[in-house]
């Protein structure tokens, strides 16, 4: 046994062998996160290579555009670990909590709200459940065939952040529908998301991101076209919005989602300058897909600045279309693609 | 207006499901993915969550577990407990680690799969924690794990075991790569969650549990403990998926469940057979790997099978054979062919063990004791070249498992199968049955004989054999007694124990 432990001693090992000589301790996401995905060879799934799995993957992972052979070096700019994560989430949903007491027991709102007010919640609120499924669908695609765990993990916060966001929608269409029982909370969403036309360039983005299998494309157009405008109109133009009705306890849900909104754009924007300083020829290929949806993503800022503006007095939607693309752009310069990036 | 209960509000969550217009929803959905093979999809509106539980609940609950087993990895790692653990036990957590991390990481993407393509919306929320569970799981083992590096250069295989080309881990990966990762979302939630989490798993997390902490490992006893909390809430989804399959479909839930049962106890039996009825101290010792599976798997699987009006599968006497054998020829099999494993196998054949083996098993010795009769002669000769092999084994080209590995010296035969030109060999005449059924899936792949003979293997020996499967001199399985066991009675802790 002496003679055992001092083999050990002398093979006394630091980290993961996989993560070579990092020159120092790696911090405790890295060793939770990294290198686990084990389908990164020639033939992805240890399966025959005509099997559907090994196809898709082949097809929409690694014969797409996007060029990286390094994702195991990138890193999520919010290091999140499952630990972290359910205790940051714990907090926000308590903050959330706190709100729905305030509003709710202490001095109650509902009630109160006018009739614009319900008008909006109704058409900019409650039918967003629909839309926000669709983000989850997507952020659940994009962690399933991500070349990498350190990609994929923060693809399945992003989902549950989704369905935090659904839970919360249905949370609030309740109550309304209790204090309203007559304005068709809980009821009328599936129509306005189906039949409105104000909400049609968001449904028709949706539906084409679900068909949207290449992996590179499925990323981009989610969390750099579609996702990113959709989250500025249905939370922060609608608090905005939601607040010069007197319908605080709404605004004040919808700044505290919008930081999962922010932190989405932190994981994505560093997932495509990952991609750039990998190989320079990504920033044409992210350019592209960006492209391809630009027509969408013009849409939906036209369509949902019509959609919060006329429920506020002294609300332009031209200049709310403004702050949509200028929050776009600024978007895209965050992932690097500008040419003085 | 009062604060609302999570049913107020849980059904309006759940209406998420719209009518496409701008795409073709089957497009949107595909069959591949979802593997509803003719169900219609109004068939799923009757899925029901097993359990239900809120997004709020959820992070509040967790994060109070994750608190708790923090805790206890932190006094644990104070204690310095490792060192002193039985190298028996120790090697059931190096193959507990370096076999199931990954597979808890493939469960994420299988649940992710589920979020994305099932085909009801409750389904594909609900499959949002089941995906957060998993990554909890795999994060778990993999910090336990690295905790332990600097004691043990094997817990390095919780993370790299998946990478390389390791015979058993080929095994693992092959079974779980097709009912998680290529399977449709019915056919994985009845394979893996049904038969495999709900049927296998849990069970097996329990034991293990209790094991560990009977062994001293607090640390392992307790993250075991914790992840089957949350297995044995999320591994339920197979049962609503099951209900809607059996009203339309009931031939091929049997057909699903029967395949995933004899596969997922193939690997049982290598991986936690050997585990209980060998590396455990005799003396810690429970209950025999066949009675815990007749006590907690059988009898679970033959009531589910029997609530459903399902039958029990056609090879059921088949596989009471080789409840008796297979983990006993795994066993032999493993710590023969010990340098191609990334633990020390405990031989485990002391006059003590076999008097228990004998007493659970009454043909043990016939069947298998003639066998280390041999070998504890070699090894008390000095003749340990005889008690190492200098190639590989024929290996089964379903179950990847070494030919002859499911039953003793007394029911070997040939089981063979020409499909297109080539003859695919099995363990045995159920693992020609599933691969018949279905020999377009199973067929392309090459099992590592396959690719020895192919000569994708260089040099063509043990040695090249053992580099490509990654194998370095520092977690090369040797015996984990040193052989204390065969050499000499008179040395033998667990006889003079008695």
């Amino acid at each position: 046994m002496a003679q055992a432990a001092g083999n050990r001693r002398e093979r006394r090992r630091k980290t993961w062998s996989s993560l070579g000589d990092l020159g120092r301790k790696p911090t405790e996401y890295e060793v939770v996160t990294h290198g686990m995905n084990h389908t990164a060879g020639e033939t992805p799934l240890e399966m025959g290579p005509d099997v559907h799995g090994n196809v898709w993957l082949k097809k929409y992972r690694d014969d797409i555009a996007l060029k990286v052979d390094n994702w195991d070096e990138f890193r999520d700019p919010d290091q999140l670990t499952y630990g972290k994560y359910v205790r940051l989430q714990d907090e926000q949903e308590a903050y959330v909590d706190n709100l729905l007491e305030e509003y709710t027991e202490r001095r109650p709102s509902d009630e109160t709200l006018s009739s614009a007010a319900l008008a909006c919640l109704g058409s900019c609120l409650t039918p967003g459940r629909y839309l926000v499924h669709g983000q989850q669908m997507m952020a659940a695609y994009i962690q399933q065939i991500a070349a990498s765990s350190y990609v994929a993990n923060g693809a399945s916060f992003q989902a549950a952040d989704q369905l935090r966001r659904v839970q919360r929608i249905a949370y609030r269409t309740k109550q309304l529908d209790l204090a309203h029982p007559t304005h068709g909370f809980g009821s009328n969403e599936r129509g306005i998301w189906e039949s409105d036309p104000l909400w049609q360039p968001m449904r028709e983005a949706t539906e084409r991101l679900l068909v949207t299998f290449a992996w590179d494309e499925a990323l981009i157009a989610t969390n750099l076209v579609v996702k990113p405008i959709c989250d500025d109109i249905f939370l922060r133009q609608f608090a905005r919005v939601a607040r010069s009705l007197d319908a605080g306890l709404d605004a004040l849900i919808a700044d505290n989602l919008y930081r999962d909104t922010e932190r989405h754009q932190r994981f994505a924007t560093a997932a495509c300058r990952h991609a750039i300083a990998a190989d320079r020829a990504n920033r044409d290929v992210i350019w592209g897909h960006v492209e391809a949806w630009q027509e969408a993503g013009e849409a939906i800022v036209v369509a949902g600045a019509k959609l919060v503006a006329q429920h506020a007095d002294g609300m332009v939607a031209g200049e709310v279309e403004a702050e949509l693309r200028s929050a776009w752009q600024q978007l895209q310069r965050d992932a690097g693609l500008t040419h003085d990036a | 207006m009062a604060l609302l209960n999570r049913d107020d509000w849980y059904d309006i969550a759940r209406d998420v499901d719209w009518s496409f217009s701008y795409v073709d929803r089957d497009e949107a959905f595909p069959e591949a993915w979802v593997g509803a093979n003719g169900i219609p999809p109004e068939a799923w509106e009757d899925w029901e969550e097993p359990f239900r539980v809120s997004y709020r609940d959820y992070v509040k609950v967790q994060r109070e577990k994750e608190t708790g087993v923090g805790a206890i990895r932190d006094a644990m790692i104070r204690a310095d407990l490792y060192a002193h653990l039985d190298p028996g036990h120790r090697a059931s957590s190096h193959l507990h680690m370096g076999t199931t991390c990954m597979v808890e990481q493939m469960a994420v993407t299988m649940q992710s799969r589920f979020c994305r393509f099932a085909p009801s919306p409750k389904w594909r929320s609900l499959g949002v924690f089941g995906m957060l569970d998993e990554i909890r799981h795999a994060q778990l083992d993999l910090r336990f794990s690295h905790d332990l590096l600097k004691d043990e250069p094997r817990f390095d295989w919780c993370q790299k075991a998946f990478h390389t080309n390791e015979w058993g881990v080929i095994a693992v990966r092959n079974f779980f790569d097709d009912v998680m990762l290529n399977a449709g979302c019915i056919e994985a939630a009845l394979a893996t969650s049904l038969t495999v989490e709900h049927g296998f798993t849990n069970m097996q997390f329990v034991a293990l549990a209790s094991d560990a902490m009977e062994a001293g490992d607090i640390n392992f006893s307790n993250l075991l403990s914790s992840i089957q909390t949350d297995e044995a809430r999320h591994a339920q989804v197979g049962f609503p998926t099951l209900d809607v399959v059996i009203k339309h479909d009931p031939a091929r839930a049997q057909r699903i469940i029967d395949v995933a049962f004899w596969r997922a106890f193939r690997l049982f039996q290598t991986l936690t057979g050997t585990a209980m009825d060998y590396y455990t101290p005799v003396e810690k010792r429970k209950m025999s790997f066949k009675e815990f599976m007749l006590e907690w798997i059988v009898k679970h699987h033959e009531r589910i099978l029997r609530d459903y009006g399902l039958k029990l599968p056609w090879y059921w006497d088949k596989f009471l054979l080789a409840l008796d054998h297979g983990h006993h020829a795994l066993h032999i099999g493993t710590w023969f062919w010990r340098p191609t494993l990334f633990w020390k196998p405990n031989g485990g054949i002391s006059p003590a063990e076999r008097r228990w083996l004998n007493e659970k098993y009454p043909s043990w010795d016939d069947s298998w004791g003639v066998l280390w009769d041999q070998i504890i002669e070699n090894i008390r000769a000095g003749r340990m070249d005889k008690t190492l092999p200098e190639t590989l084994p024929a290996l089964c080209n379903l179950t990847q498992l070494p030919l002859g590995s499911a039953i003793d010296r007394h029911h070997l035969g040939k089981q063979q199968v020409e499909y297109e030109g080539r003859v695919y060999h099995f363990d045995s005449d159920v693992s020609r049955w599933v691969f018949e059924l279905d020999p377009a899936r199973y067929a392309g792949h090459m099992n590592v004989v396959d690719r020895f003979i192919a000569g994708q293997i260089q040099p063509m020996n043990l040695e090249g054999g053992l580099n490509w499967m990654g194998l370095t001199p520092d977690v090369m399985g040797d015996d984990a007694y040193d052989y204390r066991w065969a050499r000499d009675e008179a040395e033998q802790p667990l006889q003079a124990a008695e």
